[in-house]
């Protein structure tokens, strides 16, 4: 008698009907659960849409189904408001500042992981209290700073270049992330380029930068919503200067702008919406693999 | 490292300074600050109406929206780990929300909870309940930013989701022959394993608490314009109705940008900072326990 | 990954050249004088003040004039605060006087004044207590307001009121009788609506029917013990409580934007309404075929009846401007020149601002609108109080006033009693004197 003779290939023995039955309950339960979530979870985005579609009248009554269909609504609110102006403004201040981020934060990330230097767990702490700090509580001086700051005449308050220029000295967030997941790359890969005879920044461009790409992808994206959807620095520093408004604000004040239109503003709000959910749906992966780098790693 | 350094020191080090120095000042930017010591701290904490309803609801919020994001958060996540078919898209319906800007947010649900005319009062009236006021009523407000928090969970529920998911199957397999049941899996298993996430959550939960403006400066300014749809003052709608949306970073912009007070909102930027501090401490001695435990 | 970054960074600068550019960049003519000139006014209101503007334009080849319009209190603030405020700047009210004045936000125009010739006895009594402050003149009237009462006369007509009430009593009566409620409760049809922040509604438009003051002769707050703000305030929660707080509430949040044509009191929801003298104008743009009169607010004492509540837009030169001849010349032009200040009174009907424009033969007569010249003329008329704190005042004031009808107050002489050691101390802090 050999082993052979005697093993049996494991078969998945079905389970008995009851344990079956009890499965499937809770199954549909979950997903009952699950559907009902749903509907709560959607049904904003709907009532928005739906809003975004009515009249001026049936949005201020008590109707919830359009009659008829305003399309043209989605394109009134280019005209009423400058929307344009405003998006190119968002997209200025969330591409400037993202590309700040990244540029800034990874070498800082990579001293701060890699690089032996004295001070280092000091100025990792200082990191984490700057990344739970409110900014209101350094807003105050920073904002009387940039008022009394007039290079050449020029007025930084009332334009967006205060919260666009910090983000290129690094982001706490953005450093602890990348030096979290730096910690992660096996010093191998730096030792044969050193060995090659790199330099440290060089070994960050190529070896470490390439390894670490999810990573930065992930920090791009979230520095890239952040920024896209910033409402608090905007507003104290640009908010009395309409020229300079990005989509929140300009969204914030598209009733008293022009009376109150709800239809109009719920048609801006999704449209606000809209650019950030398509880059969802394009990078899905990125952005779920981003999130999960968050939470896990950190 | 070094423009890191000089960008630390101008964007953090500095105004932390200036701060101190100017909540000993009183200073509006037209004439020069004015030395006045400690009044500001005396105005802030003994004489300010708003103050000491600030901080309540500031804690209010730190005690209610954060435990019900976190269980909303690892609820769901519990609920699409089980699921077997269409986990794709009910992910991608529940983290929707998450994307959208709190601004538009804040104005679509304002609009949507319209106690008159928007669509969830006349559901309900359709139902027979009479809806509350929800943003126009003190106790109701909070309770409805509490609904748009919920909503925007998204992104906590990803999270939880991973970690939920990375829990070895081994240990529910060893848990059930030994005879626990569902309730006692989840109670031995899946929360101690995930505690590392549950203990991120829960903190950055609590650090957003601290900082949360945006949402009920919004909210504030629209539903008063509802009710008022006045053009005159417009700084009175902060913290309607009656003060209850009224958070502490709503004060201080307020003191700050409003009333332009600098020196007394750097004053209670000076007390915010004090609290953010000590719960910052915390977090980072409790940190070494569980940064350990979590690595595998 | 690289080739993208660098792509990104391109267009980005790109961008921000062309923000910057556009921002910029205005054509600018050799030797003629640009002057910014910042109005809260909007819509139909705007293009009336443009073509004064033009006018003055017309007259004054070497000045452009640029207008911004949909200018607020927070905006002229926050710009003079951080050294980007126009030339020539205007608010709505004046409120915040007190702290331009005081801080010298707004410049001193009494120099200016005394070399062309214009002196205060140019206008009207209330209009120079409002435009000055700590003995500083920096403002100026341009076009005043008055508050008076609107009635629609058909529903009163179907309500069997045969005029507008003149006292409390008759007021609360007929309010209640223009009422009408649905089957479920809720409201239909509101005969007055005396909700603190609904539409123009201010405790210090509607104390003043009643007699109340603010401060003694020390200046100190006296709302405790000044009996005519218990008894405003007893009154309103009483009528607050009749409609119902919830349904008011409910009443308001269905209601059209003041300042649309679906107007509450234009559309017919609202019976009677306190409002200034401009709604003539709106109501003869939107609705022209509405029927209705307008009268004095109703008096607690006989003797108060016809007065009301004034204010006015007021106009001003920021400090650190550039050109303030150039801008003070069209600043005395717009509000002296009694041509153009009748022409902007008929536009936008609003009350002239000098004695003079207020005789003048270009004004256009109408029935509802004289009803405010004669409450702007009226010796007891008065308007808000001018403090150190500017609109932080009477703003402390109206959250007082809220939590009160929200019945958040459960004692309202202790609660005023708070009320003016919390003015008095906001005072003393604006004036950079700490806590008391």
């Amino acid at each position: 008698m050999t082993v052979a003779d005697v093993a049996v290939p494991l078969v998945r023995r079905r389970p008995p009907a009851r344990v079956r039955r009890k499965r499937l309950l809770v199954a549909v339960a979950n997903h009952s659960m699950l559907i009902a979530a749903s509907v709560a979870f959607l049904a904003p985005f709907v009532f928005i849409a739906l809003t975004a579609l009515m009249t001026n009248d049936q949005a201020l009554s008590a109707n919830l189904w359009p009659h008829p269909f305003a399309w043209h609504n989605f394109v009134d609110v280019f005209t009423k408001a400058p929307l344009w102006r405003w998006t190119l403004n968002t997209f200025e201040y969330a591409l400037l500042a993202t590309l700040g981020v990244v540029v800034s934060s990874v070498p800082v990330a990579y001293a701060l992981a890699r690089l032996r230097w004295r001070g280092r767990n000091l100025a990792f702490i200082i990191v984490l209290v700057a990344l739970m700090l409110p900014p209101q509580v350094t807003v105050v001086p920073l904002y009387v700073a940039w008022a009394k700051f007039h290079p050449f005449g020029f007025n930084f308050i009332g334009t967006l270049w205060p919260v666009i220029i910090p983000n290129w000295f690094g982001d706490a967030f953005s450093i602890f992330l990348l030096r979290q997941f730096f910690l992660t790359i096996p010093e191998e890969y730096m030792d044969a380029a050193r060995v090659d005879g790199c330099g440290e920044f060089r070994i960050l461009l190529t070896v470490v930068a390439r390894l670490a790409k999810p990573a930065i992808a992930a920090v791009a994206l979230f520095s890239f919503l952040y920024t896209f959807n910033d409402f608090f620095l905007p507003l104290l520093y640009s908010g009395e200067s309409p020229h300079h408004w990005v989509l929140s604000i300009g969204l914030s004040e598209f009733r008293s702008l022009h009376q109150v239109q709800w239809n109009l503003t719920m048609a801006a709000t999704l449209l606000v919406m809209a650019p950030v959910i398509v880059l969802f749906f394009l990078a899905q992966r990125a952005f779920v693999e981003g999130v999960t780098l968050t939470g896990v790693k950190g | 490292m070094s423009p890191w350094l000089v960008g630390f020191s101008v964007f953090f080090g500095y105004p932390l300074v200036m701060s101190a120095y100017l909540s000993l000042n009183h200073y509006d930017l037209l004439s020069s600050p004015r030395w006045v010591g400690l009044a500001n701290y005396r105005y802030l904490f003994s004489v300010d109406p708003q103050t000491w309803t600030a901080v309540k609801n500031t804690l209010w919020l730190i005690g209610v929206l954060v435990p019900l994001q976190v269980l909303s958060a690892f609820g769901l996540a519990l609920m699409l780990a089980r699921a077997r078919t269409g986990v794709g898209i009910f992910r991608t319906i529940f983290y929707l929300p998450a994307l959208a800007p709190p601004v538009a947010a804040t104005l679509g649900f304002v609009f949507i909870l319209n106690p008159a005319t928007g669509p969830v009062n006349t559901i309900l009236g359709h139902l027979g309940i009479s809806g509350p006021l929800w943003f126009q009523d003190p106790s109701w407000a909070k309770p409805s930013l509490v609904m748009l928090g919920i909503w925007g969970v998204g992104n906590t529920m990803i999270i939880f989701l991973a970690a939920v998911l990375d829990v070895p199957r081994t240990l529910y397999e060893s848990a059930q022959l030994d005879g626990a049941g569902p309730l006692q899996r989840l109670r031995y298993v899946t929360v101690p394993s995930i505690s590392p996430v549950l203990l991120f959550a829960a903190v950055l939960g609590v650090i957003q608490g601290l900082q949360y403006f945006t949402q009920a400066y919004v909210a504030a300014g629209v539903a008063s314009g509802q009710a008022s749809q006045a053009a005159d003052v417009t700084s009175v709608s902060l913290g309607y109705p009656v003060d209850s949306t009224l958070f502490y970073p709503v004060l201080l912009y307020q003191h700050g940008f409003v009333d332009f007070q600098m020196g007394y909102a750097s004053a209670m930027a000076m007390f915010l900072f004090a609290v953010s501090f000590v719960v910052t401490l915390a977090i980072v001695i409790n940190s070494r326990r569980w940064v350990h435990s979590g690595a595998r | 990954m690289k080739r993208v970054a660098t792509a990104a960074t391109l267009i980005a600068l790109m961008l921000a050249a062309v923000g910057t550019a556009s921002g910029a960049g205005t054509h600018r003519s050799a030797g003629a004088t640009k002057l910014t000139v910042w109005v809260g006014w909007s819509a139909r209101e705007l293009s009336a003040f443009r073509k004064l503007a033009a006018e003055y334009q017309k007259a004054n080849p070497g000045v452009t004039l640029n207008v911004v319009g949909s200018i607020n209190d927070d905006k002229i603030v926050a710009a003079i605060r951080a050294g980007t405020a126009p030339d020539v700047v205007s608010s709505f009210n004046s409120y915040n006087v007190g702290v331009y004045c005081g801080t010298g936000g707004w410049i001193d125009l009494s120099s200016l004044m005394k070399a062309s010739g214009i002196s205060t006895s140019m206008f009207p009594a209330t209009t120079n207590y409002y435009t000055q402050y700590g003995g500083k003149k920096c403002a100026l009237p341009l076009l005043a307001d008055a508050y008076g009462l609107y009635y629609n006369k058909a529903l009163f007509k179907k309500a069997g009121i045969a005029g507008p009430p003149k006292t409390i009593a008759e007021l609360t009566a007929d309010a209640k009788k223009l009422t009408i409620r649905n089957p479920d409760g809720s409201l239909k049809q509101v005969g007055l609506d005396p909700f603190i922040g609904f539409y123009e509604n201010v405790p210090e438009r509607w104390i003043l029917p009643w007699g109340g003051t603010y401060t003694d002769s020390k200046n100190h707050a006296h709302l405790a013990t000044d009996s005519a703000w218990s008894k405003w305030l007893t009154w309103q929660k009483q009528m607050i409580d009749w409609y119902g707080y919830k349904n008011l509430v409910k009443f308001q949040a269905g209601l059209g934007d003041e300042f649309s044509a679906s107007n509450a009191f234009e559309v017919g929801k609202v019976a009677m309404n306190l409002d200034g003298e401009w709604r003539v104008a709106f109501i003869k743009a939107e609705h022209p075929t509405l029927d209705y009169g307008t009268a004095p607010m109703p008096a607690a004492d006989p003797s108060l009846y016809g007065s009301g509540y004034i204010n006015g837009t007021i106009i001003g030169i920021p400090k650190n401007g550039k050109h303030t001849q150039q801008a003070w010349d069209f600043v005395k032009w717009v509000t002296t020149n009694t041509h153009a200040l009748a022409e902007f009174s008929n536009a936008i009907k609003n009350v002239p601002s000098t004695v003079a424009s207020t005789h003048s033969k270009e004004l256009v007569p109408d029935a509802h609108f004289a009803t405010f010249l004669k409450i702007f003329a009226n010796p007891k008329s008065g308007t808000s109080p001018i403090e150190a704190s500017g609109v932080s005042y009477t703003n402390a004031v109206q959250n007082f006033a809220t939590k009160w009808q929200a019945g958040s107050i459960k004692n309202l002489a202790s609660g005023l009693s708070s009320l003016d050691k919390q003015l008095d101390a906001q005072v003393k802090q604006a004036k950079g004197g700490g806590v008391p």
